[in-house]
């Protein structure tokens, strides 16, 4: 089954003639060229040991067995001396082969690793306006199937094609060779069999595109009823339910059933072609033999290269497929290769060596999408150490005010400073380095508690201790039986939502950023874990310019300054105790999480 | 189609279910289709005659031309005859897909409409057990694998005996040493087919557990990215890309090993096979125990066991496997729901929406704690009761109980004074309106996700609750309004937007008993307090038993249920509680702590 996480993608065809896709999969498939070449080689050696078998068969046959010129005995030690040989080209045949797919799946194994390493390094530095507007499983998608249908064609498909064309090619000039007559009125039938193929290729591939759509549709379907399994019986709708997915599931089953129709038409055809062949060397070969112009091992060999023939013909629609995918996925692939979505970087970016945390931004406009601005005309500054509150409705412009702040964005008028320096003109990184995030949703990675606190810093125990202390962590990690190694993340220990903070905590401590920025969890934790969060805050805010998003009323109050928001604009600002007093917005919002 | 749940016994042992076990499972569908699949193998048995009867026309051909009896007419008589032949093989060949195949498509659309049934009837303690995930694995993995096995697999062991049984009866007619010497290397073959698969098969599940490995890291890198951005952590994650990558390849390069070992194998059998009618079939051929019209068709029998040889190890496999997938669907097909209604329930009551609880226990099957611990409360009917915990307290258990999702020992839940498992479940939850805390939508428009339950409400009712709900305006200002779509192809809707449709839902039932679980922590404070009251006019004569974690909104309630670690620690009005209840006290405390400032004596 194909995860898709949620995203599921039409099929589209690849146009197979457009020459500047291939030129560009042609370039990537270059630095692995030594193993495509030998691949080719190993083709010419695995055709020809192919093709030698039926051809030594004929040897036997027309030197040997029917050969009554001979003595017994002299025939006799041909036929060991050519069966010996037939061994022996049968040995070499398995081990080109073996060898052939080893290096194909090696070479094509690399390539796409490295396609893959492209995109991801390329997809991580793109902006968050380009993930704001693509949905997450399309990316994954591109990174993961896209990447692996192209792996089909490298491997399976471009130098299986090979190998047939050398395949037929080879049959058709031995052929030629034995008997041009007879030849020329196989290859007569080229014609119809990729006639054949390609109109059943369009069929199927059709055929396949319903069914992967329906099989979609059930899936969805599943999905949806098991999760919402206590609505539908709650509801009594049972009935309807089961109605609905019969329909869905009997729609499937048409679908496959033509596909059925379809494969049980294509291959009897192809093989009423074969017989056409054979009854038509027979006929024709049987008249050059009583005429004297052709040997029976000549018509034997005929009748065995032509099973050889039509193997490869049988394949070549469903080849054809994987190319056409395959080459869709490529244009995917380069289509998010190319796409720029890059912060503008600096030509020379300042890495200054110290930062006191100075924050202004003057006349701040900014909107996520054209035509709407979340930020109007917005200035703000804020002092080293200050202790600033951000509090508003949803959507009133709290967490753009970070965004532009981490430069996750790039402001479309005025400008972001930090100590009097444009974020433009900084280094990113360095940037990112400075300011403390601690946001709802704490990320851990799958690793001990010690990996997930230092992330890439480095710190002796004496001070880890320390800094678990303040992040109010030492309990928690004294009760784990591995302590600071205990495995967390995926596979480990889960975390609770408190104690994801407390952890996002300790990683700021650890970094000791000048400037740290709070989003606070509006989720509801337990009375113990706010108590230690409370704590671990107020651990964190000392000495830095911090800015709160805040839900809860205890952070506000600590603030020293509060600033209201509405609609992208600063409405209040000023202490708790004088907003109160002013009765303004602030104040409503108090009464209102009051209850009174 | 209403037979389907009874066409077929699930076996009741999970343990030991084998070929046999999955052979009684399917019977009856064979049943069903026995005619279909009659015809459908007489097909199959025509293809392969006729498949043997080529090589005896070109048999025949050869020597014709080399005894020099050969004529024109005769030749031409022979070739038509092959395409004679042909054409029967082909109209048989279509025949049997069409059939057989189509016989494993109706059996998977078959079994798959029984497990969806057998689904709807199962009860919460079921899918507590199996993840979501797991079950679609089955309705679609697992089915497939029976499919194939009932298909593909069906044709191929049946085909493979045939084929085999008459070639090899052919070659013996020819000669039979030679046909027991070419048959040596064909068991090697059956053998080595059957432990690589079984390898492939392995190496198969490696590459795509790799491949779930680097997908997910992905797909977590760019859902968290902007995490990984403000932690300067990206080269991190592309080192640990990087490095789950060669592992992937390590893996694929390991399977194509044994790929690569296994089809050229195949190959190479079939021509040892032929090596060895070469060497002693033509010695005698010259030494004229047999024709060289017997030699030429000998090679052609011999071309055709290569196909079954190869198959009896692939059949094997895929028989295998639609029987482990099969015996994972009856594990699905024997659970049977704990919560059902008795064989002969009492009359409803006349008291509807009002709940007794009476010494209720409740715990979760496999877990030791039980979750709910002598709970005894009263709710007279039109009470608005609020209920309030901690996170764990057991708020939510306690409203799956009601909402009759989970079954109750006897004689501790009475509805309307009666016992509530003397009564029709349908009839019980048919007056209950339940809104759980996680909210599930359909892919289908709003007012239809809004009607769910009464899809032939007006849309006068639909606004009704919506406006109720506090959502109506926000639905008009969608561009299709109430004919927006929900889900994956609709409109991108809030946390809190979803909630209030979910509550809205179930409010357009006006149903006796309303059950609300924390369904509004997405929106804001204020919001959920307008929207409680709102709800509380609305069922002003309805049950209506709500959950919130903030205390704030349920301030006016007849009566609040105070829950902490699985036990109700107090029962009362909000004042009352204030007043005697620390516990109570202390949660309103920290909820309000700012808010008391200056204005204490407001609400004591």
């Amino acid at each position: 089954m194909r995860n898709d996480y949620g995203y599921f993608e039409e099929d589209q065809l690849g146009r197979v003639g457009d020459a500047r896709l291939w030129r560009r999969i042609i370039l990537l498939g270059l630095p692995e060229w030594p193993g495509i070449v030998l691949a080719v080689l190993l083709s010419f050696l695995v055709v020809g040991c192919g093709l030698a078998l039926p051809y030594l068969l004929r040897l036997v046959i027309d030197d040997f067995v029917v050969n009554t010129a001979l003595g017994q005995a002299e025939r006799l030690a041909g036929i060991a001396r050519l069966a010996g040989l037939f061994l022996l080209v049968m040995a070499a045949g398995f081990i080109v082969n073996f060898c052939q797919v080893l290096v194909l799946a090696w070479t094509g194994q690399k390539i796409m690793h490295r396609m893959r390493q492209m995109l991801f390094n390329h997809l991580l530095g793109l902006n968050m306006r380009f993930f704001n507007n693509n949905p997450g499983g399309k990316l994954v998608t591109r990174l993961t199937n896209d990447i692996q249908n192209m792996n089909e064609m490298f491997t399976s498909v471009i130098v299986t094609l090979f190998n047939d064309f050398i395949n037929l090619t080879g049959i058709l000039a031995v052929l030629f060779w034995m008997n041009w007559r007879l030849a020329l009125l196989m290859a007569a039938l080229v014609p119809l069999v990729v006639g054949n193929t390609i109109w059943f290729s369009r069929l199927s591939r059709e055929a396949f595109r319903a069914i992967r759509t329906h099989l979609a549709r059930i899936n969805a379907f599943l999905q949806e009823s098991l999760a919402g399994i206590a609505i539908i019986q709650l509801f009594l709708r049972e009935p309807e339910t089961e109605a609905s997915f019969k329909k869905l599931d009997h729609e499937y089953y048409e679908k496959s059933l033509y596909q059925i129709k379809i494969f049980g038409m294509f291959m009897p055809l192809i093989e009423l072609l074969g017989a056409v062949a054979i009854g038509a060397i027979i006929w024709y070969g049987g008249v050059q033999i009583m005429a004297g112009a052709m040997t029976i091992g000549v018509l034997v060999a005929f009748l065995s290269y032509m099973r050889l023939f039509f193997q490869p013909l049988k394949e070549l629609s469903q080849k054809y497929a994987i190319v056409q995918s395959a080459l869709a996925s490529a244009e995917r692939i380069f289509e998010l290769q190319d796409s720029r979505a890059l912060l503008p970087a600096a030509a020379n970016p300042q890495r200054p060596a110290h930062c006191r945390g100075r924050i202004e931004f003057a006349r701040v406009g900014f909107g996520y999408a054209p035509g709407q601005p979340v930020l109007k005309d917005f200035s703000l500054t804020i002092e080293p150490g200050e202790i600033l509150a951000i509090v508003g409705a949803t959507g009133s412009g709290k967490s753009t005010v970070i965004n532009l702040l981490e430069r996750f964005y790039d402001p479309d008028q005025g400008r972001v400073l930090l100590d009097g320096v444009d974020l433009r003109d900084l280094d990113p990184e360095w940037l990112r380095s400075q300011i403390g995030l601690v946001m709802q949703d704490v990320f851990v990675l799958s690793g001990t508690i010690r990996e997930n606190i230092l992330l890439d810093s480095h710190l002796d125990d004496a001070g880890l201790q320390a800094i678990l202390a303040r992040a109010q962590l030492q309990d928690f990690v004294a009760r784990l039986p591995e302590g600071l190694d205990t495995k967390v993340g995926e596979g480990g220990r889960d975390l609770s939502a408190g104690e994801r903070q407390l952890l996002a905590f300790a990683r700021l401590l650890v970094r000791d950023c000048r400037v740290l920025i709070l989003d606070e969890a509006t989720s509801s934790v337990d009375a113990e874990s706010e108590m230690y969060i409370e704590q671990a805050t107020r651990a964190s805010l000392a000495g830095r310019t911090s800015i709160i998003i805040a839900h809860r009323l205890s952070t506000v109050r600590r603030a020293d300054r509060i600033l209201v928001m509405e609609k992208g604009e600063i409405i209040e600002q000023g202490s708790h105790a004088q907003l109160v007093a002013a009765h303004g917005q602030y104040y409503r919002l108090l009464e209102s999480g009051n209850g009174s | 189609m209403a037979g389907v749940s009874e066409a077929g016994k699930p076996q009741q042992t999970m343990a030991d279910f084998g070929f046999f076990s999955a052979v009684r499972l399917v019977r009856p569908f064979f049943r069903r289709y026995r005619l279909r699949l009659l015809v459908g193998l007489l097909a199959l048995l025509a293809v392969d005659f006729l498949q043997l009867v080529i090589p005896r026309i070109i048999k025949g051909a050869v020597d014709l031309l080399a005894s020099g009896a050969a004529s024109e007419t005769l030749l031409v008589d022979k070739a038509l005859l092959i395409l004679l032949v042909a054409a029967g093989i082909a109209v048989s060949r279509f025949l049997w897909r069409y059939l057989v195949l189509g016989f494993s498509r109706l059996l998977e659309r078959d079994l798959r409409d029984w497990l969806f049934s057998h689904l709807l009837r199962l009860d919460y303690p079921f899918f507590q057990k199996k993840p979501v995930g797991e079950i679609m694995a089955l309705a679609t993995n697992d089915l497939a694998a029976v499919q194939l096995a009932g298909g593909m697999g069906l044709v191929a062991a049946a085909d493979a005996c045939i084929m085999s049984l008459a070639a090899l009866a052919c070659m013996a007619y020819i000669s039979l040493p030679l046909t027991l010497l070419t048959l040596l290397p064909m068991p090697l073959l059956a053998l080595l087919t059957r432990v690589l698969s079984r390898r492939i098969h392995k190496g198969f599940t490696r590459v795509q557990h790799q491949f779930s490995k680097l997908t997910e890291f992905a797909r977590s890198t760019i859902a968290n990215i902007h995490l990984f951005k403000a932690y300067g952590r990206t080269a991190a994650q592309i080192r640990g890309f990087d490095y789950l990558g060669r592992a992937y390849v390590r893996d694929n390069v390991r399977l194509a090993a044994v790929h690569g070992t296994l089809f050229p194998l195949a190959g190479l059998v079939g021509n040892l096979s032929l090596f060895l009618v070469l060497f002693f079939g033509g010695r005698l051929v010259i030494v004229q125990k047999i024709s060289i019209g017997d030699f030429v068709a000998f090679v052609s029998y011999l071309y055709m066991l290569t196909w079954p040889m190869m198959a009896i190890g692939w059949v094997a496999n895929l028989f295998q496997r639609g029987v482990t997938s099969l015996g994972r669907i009856n594990e699905v097909l024997i659970a049977r729901p704990q919560l059902v209604g008795p064989e002969a329930p009492l009359a409803p009551p006349a008291a509807v929406g009002e709940i007794e609880v009476r010494n209720l226990d409740f715990g979760y099957e496999g877990q030791e704690r039980p979750v709910l611990q002598n709970i005894n409360f009263q709710i007279k009917a039109g009470e608005f009761v609020g209920v309030v915990g901690k996170t764990g307290s057991g708020k939510s258990t306690l409203c799956n109980i009601l909402a009759r999702l989970y079954p109750v020992a006897g004689e501790a839940f009475f509805w309307g004074g009666v016992d509530v498992n003397q009564l029709d479940l349908a009839a019980v939850r048919s007056s209950i309106a339940y809104v759980p805390q996680e909210v599930v939508l359909f892919s289908r428009s709003i007012a239809a996700n809004i009607a769910f339950g009464k899809p032939s409400a007006s849309q006068a009712e639909i606004e009704e609750a919506a406006a109720i709900c506090g959502i109506h305006d926000e639905i008009m200002a969608f561009a299709d309004g109430y004919q927006t779509m929900v889900g994956e192809k609709g409109v991108k809707l809030s946390g809190g937007q979803r909630q209030r449709i979910a509550l809205a839902r179930a409010v357009l039932l006006k149903r006796s008993v309303v059950i609300i679980d924390d369904s509004l922590s997405a929106v804001d404070m204020e919001t959920e307090q307008a929207i409680i009251q709102a709800l509380a006019r609305y069922f002003v004569n309805r049950t209506c038993i709500v959950v919130s974690h903030r205390i704030a909104p349920l301030k006016n309630a007849d009566s609040i249920l105070v829950m902490a670690d699985g036990a109700v620690v107090a029962q009362g009005r909000h004042g009352e509680l204030m007043a005697r209840n620390s516990f109570y006290a202390t949660i309103c405390r920290q909820q309000r702590v700012d808010l008391s400032h200056g204005e204490e004596g407001h609400h004591a």
